[in-house]
């Protein structure tokens, strides 16, 4: 055994291990800007093709996006805000939704009678003032959420501030990005070489394309949504729409998150019943466009699950770590399958295993 | 002498292209500075030790390789021999990139081999996207093999004058 060998592996095993802890408070930030880099790579590529140095590019992309940022919030920030301000206080005031409040209304009060009919036919049974009990405190948990906001403010600043290090990581991923990959081959050993390139290219062909069609979606289905609730007269379409934008990249449970958010604002409101119907009706239109037009023109050649599957993952990603886990558990899966497909295919194909 | 102080002021400022060693290469004598660069962002740096293999027959075609320096000897049905040795400046993997997916021949470094890699998907990627960049290395390509066939038809030639002989 070649003992100089064996120390120097170990020497370089204790380094990278130190280096994963001292890392590891960034390496969230890091993914993050990865998939920033990954959407914004295209046009940076675009400009580089006509003969603009990468650094500008990035820059011109970068300057783009400030001025696009800047045109919409003087634009919606205005009407973000208010409607934003106007479900926040709804929530926090307690008023409208006091467990009495929210037996009056009608759809609601329809179950609330039968509840206190079978009340009445079953002795010791208390189901109406369980369920009063159960609104207020579920009136207590949102109006709590101010409170919890101003409580937790050192975290929530210092988590502005890391957001504000990912265009600035972005910046220097996207422009050194040859260098970068480079780099990275360069680690590989020539028996490897081919295939580590191979999964370097499925690996960025996969994560890009994915992201990039997921995010067309999202913007697409939230101008759609926010049409359709302004049209069948819903409060606060533009939040409400951006909002099941966002929730619709869950599979089979994010459309009906927007349609829930639109129907327990009508709730909220005071609306007639038959507005819960216009949302449900409004964003089943949206829904029927997105999964016959959209999803499968921009998203569908990107992933390729049989849809059992994406509904186990969903729900196992639920379980695991809730909503942001049911939005991240499918491409992830999906990614680590196309990988390890592309890696067992090669490994047999470069006699390797 | 105002000429003078021009010409070494502009060498003053005129950087040395790092990219231009990339122009030894024949298929990409035609390529301007910008042109390079590109190319460059996409092309791997690997050293091999003699005796080395560089791929065997059958193996998946991923990588074009141009030789830097050393010797490369090919093994493979694309030479009339059956053998042939690559030097400095040529390249290999190319005539299989519009043939198949599988390497038709096995490479083996016969020196101390340094060369320059690019896979065939970023190469035909890179033409996809730059087609005026794409038509000077399609040309170049075409220059080359045209060099070669008939270089292997005088080499077969010789080898039947050579029999007849006999």
């Amino acid at each position: 055994m070649n003992w100089t060998k064996l120390l120097f592996y170990l020497l370089l095993l204790s380094v990278l291990t130190l280096g994963v802890f001292f890392y590891r408070w960034i390496f969230a930030n890091l993914v993050y800007a990865m998939v920033f880099s990954y959407i914004l790579d295209p046009f940076v590529s675009w400009l580089e093709r006509r003969r603009i140095p990468r650094w500008l590019s990035v820059v011109g992309v970068y300057l783009v996006i400030i001025g696009l940022l800047a045109w919409m919030t003087s634009r919606f920030l205005p009407d973000l805000v208010k409607q934003g301000n106007y479900l926040f206080d709804l929530y926090a005031s307690g008023k409208h939704l006091s467990g009495q409040y929210i037996v009056n209304i009608p759809f609601v009060n329809g179950i609330y009678t039968f509840m206190q009919n079978l009340d009445s036919q079953i002795p010791g049974l208390t189901l109406a003032p369980k369920m009063v009990e159960l609104l207020d405190s579920a009136n207590e948990s949102l109006a709590s959420i101010p409170k919890l906001l101003m409580d937790n403010y050192q975290n929530i600043l210092s988590t502005l501030s890391l957001i504000a290090t990912i265009p600035l990581l972005s910046f220097f991923m996207l422009k050194d990005k040859y260098k970068l990959r480079k780099a990275a081959l360069e680690l590989s050993t020539n028996r490897y070489f081919e295939l580590c390139i191979i999964l370097l290219r499925k690996f960025d062909t996969t994560v890009g394309t994915f992201l990039r069609a997921m995010l067309f979606e999202v913007i697409v289905v939230g101008f759609m949504a926010s049409i359709a609730f302004g049209i069948v007269g819903i409060k606060n379409p533009v939040l409400i729409g951006a909002t099941a934008g966002v929730a619709n990249i869950i599979p089979y449970f994010g459309p009906f998150m927007g349609g829930a958010l639109a129907a327990f604002t009508v709730l909220l409101n005071g609306g007639p019943i038959i507005m819960i119907v216009y949302a449900a009706l409004a964003m089943y239109i949206v829904q029927v466009i997105d999964n016959n037009i959209i999803y499968p023109v921009v998203v569908g050649g990107t992933i390729s699950m049989h849809p059992l599957l994406v509904l186990l993952t969903v729900i196992a990603g639920g379980w695991y770590g809730g909503i942001l886990w049911m939005l991240i558990s499918v491409p992830l899966v999906y990614i680590t399958y196309s990988i390890m497909k592309v890696l067992y295919i090669n490994l047999r194909d470069f006699r390797i295993i | 002498m105002l000429k003078l102080i021009l010409g070494w002021l502009k060498s003053l400022f005129h950087k040395a292209d790092k990219n231009a060693y990339l122009k030894e290469i024949s298929i990409f004598r035609k390529l301007d500075s910008f042109e390079l660069y590109l190319l460059n962002n996409f092309m791997h740096h690997r050293s091999f030790k003699a005796g080395e293999l560089l791929f065997d027959k059958d193996y998946p075609l991923e990588m074009i390789f141009f030789i830097e320096s050393g010797e490369i000897e090919v093994l493979g049905k694309a030479h009339p021999s059956g053998r042939s040795v690559l030097k400095k400046n040529q390249w290999i993997g190319i005539m299989d990139m519009y043939h198949e997916n599988i390497r038709s021949s096995s490479a083996r470094a016969i020196t101390p081999v340094e060369a320059n890699a690019i896979s065939r998907k970023d190469f035909v990627d890179l033409m996809d996207n730059n087609p005026h960049m794409g038509v000077k290395i399609l040309s170049g390509i075409c220059e080359s093999f045209s060099d070669y066939i008939f270089q292997i038809c005088a080499d077969a030639s010789s080898i039947t004058k050579g029999n007849t002989n006999s």
